[in-house]
């Protein structure tokens, strides 16, 4: 009895052990916490105590900061991840920086921020230090002030407008019951509006961030040390890693990223002229071109996300925004050439028990009143009985842009596909023929 | 001098008659053109609307998988960007080389050991002339069966409606003077070696010695491990035919042609230098085991 109670004891304890999900291992680091421009926006990473290296894209401004932290891996997603909510612990200090030739230099934190303003596409951030980062916070804190007092008054106004409404609609049963002339009020009710809606500030698409204090680096291309002092002047234990600051390598190319028209949600990208697209000609393609440039695979991927893996002895393409006002020119056998221009989509989720979705034309007069268009692209129609579609894209001017020619295949299953099988037993055959005529000889 | 040429030209026509009267070659090339035709098949087979996705054919998936873990998703979207036919030439290739490499090297260690080239040394003959012989057979059956792929990958591509893109034709190019390097290095190895399998067994161990370290400064492994490997990589780079492979394939991305010859050159000074190191052994160990 006593041996039983000791085996549901023990049984029991190794099921509440189970119960209980594993909690990933949290240890608390010096960690720096990188805030990278990647060609085309600014991302966070950070570098454990682990983590030799970091990798900056040179000749721009990246942020710096170092801090104590919880750091711990996140088995789902493979990553390493930073408790921040726990500990947070950012240090004040100096930044020792020293390069291959040049003397250490002491950077302390300067104040920043960054945005992005709006223009005609993405790429136009800027960053504030100092004096012009707090002066583009009060512009931005200014703006949004601006705009919630006029959210503000449109709800006083639309409150009045409401209750004058409901006033006179009141007023005009009552006096119609009573069987009085409402022609004047009925006309007082027609010329009421609605006070209009303040529209939230466009200017930016990223708004500045509150200003904070980091250690600006601006770096040439080359490898460079760092080491943190904190502000009793001594050398933080652990602090010291490499920055590797590197550029990209080319920049002239064109990418196209292409959807097609029953898969909007997994576009591909094509990213050299000499890469070809092979489908299966089943739906239509929407093209979007953008400029992209050529970044190390390992930097780039190691500046994105600091524990990332990379391909140190590979060049990787980077699409950066959109070719502003493109035309695409489409040529197909037998046939003229075609423009193509920028054109509204939208995109419909099939009706019925099939999943999926098609993309249509934008109709913002009809059905797709008061919506805005899912995608901007150019449609380019295929065919299973077009077999090679091929692209170039120009800017805005008309001009050829270099390293956008493409070429689309359509791939239809050949019915003498086995000639080819055939043909691979050639040698055999030959081998068969040779064997022969020599076993004849010597029989002979 | 003209005595060895003599020789070496005499035993060439001898070898290249030997293997083309012996079923070995040919079974290499069907395998290799097989493995062709299944790779381009499946490629095939594994195009949607939306292009290639080797998630739709089981062999891409695993071939996919593996080269993605093993070299990063950047390596794959370059060696299918223009269709199926870079993968597929080194994997064709493969079974034709090797036939090739190992014969020559299992070949001039049993005439070693049998004390065939021996008796060829009484003669007219030397060591060297013999591993020229051989060398000149393999460089001749190699340009073969690269013109034989050629055509078969052409005559794919037509049926499919695929293109077999710029990349392949620099790979092409640079594969058949990458072959006559590792020739070299395996008539190095039998000139070190006394017999067939331990001839074999050096040349393998050097061979898989240049991959290991070409893939580890390629992997994507982090940390301690690349750092080890880029180390050995930069001393073991200068006589790794494979070096000069990739350095040149790598150049030609960016249309530096000037490299891309220079590569290849570097790819011949090698072999040369190699030959030359084997002839200095054979000198010196003479052709008796």
């Amino acid at each position: 009895m006593k041996a039983l109670r000791t085996t549901a004891a023990l049984l029991l304890m190794f099921c509440a052990g189970m119960l209980f999900a594993d909690v990933p291992v949290r240890e608390e680091q010096f960690i720096y916490s990188i805030l990278a421009f990647n060609g085309k926006d600014y991302a966070g990473t950070f570098a454990r105590k682990e983590a030799d290296t970091l990798y900056l894209v040179a000749d721009v401004d990246n942020f710096i900061t170092v801090r104590n932290v919880f750091v711990y891996f996140w088995p789902i997603t493979q990553d390493w991840k930073t408790d921040t909510s726990t500990l947070n612990v950012p240090f004040e200090g100096t930044l020792e920086l020293s390069g291959r030739e040049a003397e250490p230099e002491r950077l302390g934190m300067t104040p920043y921020t960054y945005y992005n303003i709006r223009g005609e596409y993405e790429l136009n951030w800027k960053v504030a230090k100092e004096a012009e980062a707090e002066a583009a916070w009060q512009r931005y804190q200014g703006l949004m002030d601006a705009y919630w007092q006029s959210i503000s008054g449109y709800y006083e106004k639309r409150a009045m407008y409401e209750a004058m409404l409901n006033q006179l609609t009141v007023t005009i049963t009552k006096m119609r019951d009573e069987g009085k002339d409402v022609t004047a009020l009925i006309d007082t009710l027609k010329e009421l509006k609605a006070p209009p809606e303040p529209q939230y500030p466009t200017e930016y698409i990223v708004p500045p961030v509150p200003v904070q204090n980091a250690f600006i680096l601006n770096l040439p291309v080359g490898e460079y040390r760092i080491r943190f002092f904190s502000e009793d002047g001594q050398i933080m234990e652990g602090s010291e890693r490499r920055i590797v600051a590197f550029e990209k390598r080319r920049a002239e190319a064109i990418g196209l990223e292409v959807i097609p028209g029953d898969k909007w949600t997994r576009p591909v990208e094509s990213k050299t002229p000499a890469s070809v697209l092979y489908i299966d000609g089943s739906t239509d393609l929407y093209l979007r071109p953008f400029l992209q440039q050529e970044y190390n695979d390992l930097f780039y991927e190691k500046m994105r996300k600091n524990d990332a893996k990379g391909n140190p002895t590979l060049m990787k393409w980077v699409r950066i925004q959109q070719v502003p006002r493109a035309r695409v020119e489409v040529t197909r056998p037998s046939a003229e050439s075609q423009m193509v221009l920028e054109e509204p989509f939208y995109v419909e989720q099939v009706k019925g028990a099939a999943l999926g979705y098609q993309i249509v034309p934008f109709d913002p007069e009809g059905k797709h009143k008061d919506r805005e268009p899912s995608l901007q692209a150019f449609h380019v129609p295929v065919s299973k009985d077009q077999r090679v579609i091929r692209l170039r894209v120009q800017d805005k001017e008309g001009q050829y842009l270099s390293s956008s020619e493409r070429q689309i295949r359509v791939i239809t299953p050949s019915r003498i596909g086995i000639l080819s099988l055939i043909l691979a037993a050639c040698p055999l055959i030959v081998m068969i023929i040779v064997m022969t005529r020599r076993s004849r000889r010597y029989s002979s | 001098m003209n005595q060895r040429a003599h020789a070496t030209s005499v035993l060439a026509k001898r070898r290249i008659l030997e293997t083309l009267i012996s079923p070995g070659f040919y079974i290499a090339q069907t395998i290799g053109l097989v493995l062709a035709y299944l790779l381009v098949a499946g490629f095939v087979r594994a195009i949607d609307s939306s292009g290639f996705n080797y998630a739709l054919n089981p062999a891409y998936e695993l071939i996919g998988r593996s080269l993605v873990g093993a070299f990063g998703a950047t390596f794959v979207e370059k060696l299918f960007s223009e269709g199926p036919f870079l993968f597929t030439l080194y994997i064709a290739f493969l079974p034709v080389l090797l036939y090739l490499a190992v014969s020559s090297v299992f070949r001039f260690g049993l005439e070693k050991k049998v004390g065939a080239l021996e008796l060829l040394a009484y003669g007219p003959a030397d060591g060297t002339s013999c591993f020229l012989a051989a060398l000149i057979k393999d460089i001749l059956m190699t340009a073969i069966y690269l013109v034989v792929l050629l055509v078969f990958l052409l005559i794919s591509g037509l049926l499919n409606n695929l293109i077999l893109g710029p990349s392949f034709y620099y790979s092409l190019i640079i594969l058949f003077f990458l072959s006559i390097a590792i020739y070299a290095y395996g008539i190095f190895a039998s000139s070190l070696t006394d017999n067939s399998a331990s001839a074999i067994a050096v040349f393998l161990g050097l061979i898989l010695f240049f991959i290991i370290i070409m893939m580890g400064s390629f992997t994507v492994v982090s940390g301690y491990v690349r750092n080890l490997a880029s180390v050995f990589a930069w001393i073991v780079k200068w006589i790794s035919p494979l070096f000069y492979w990739d350095l040149a394939l790598r150049v030609v991305e960016v249309s530096n042609w000037g490299m891309y010859f220079a590569g290849i050159a570097l790819l011949l000074v090698l072999s040369a230098l190699v030959l030359f190191f084997s002839h200095l052994t054979i000198k010196a160990r003479g052709v008796r085991s």
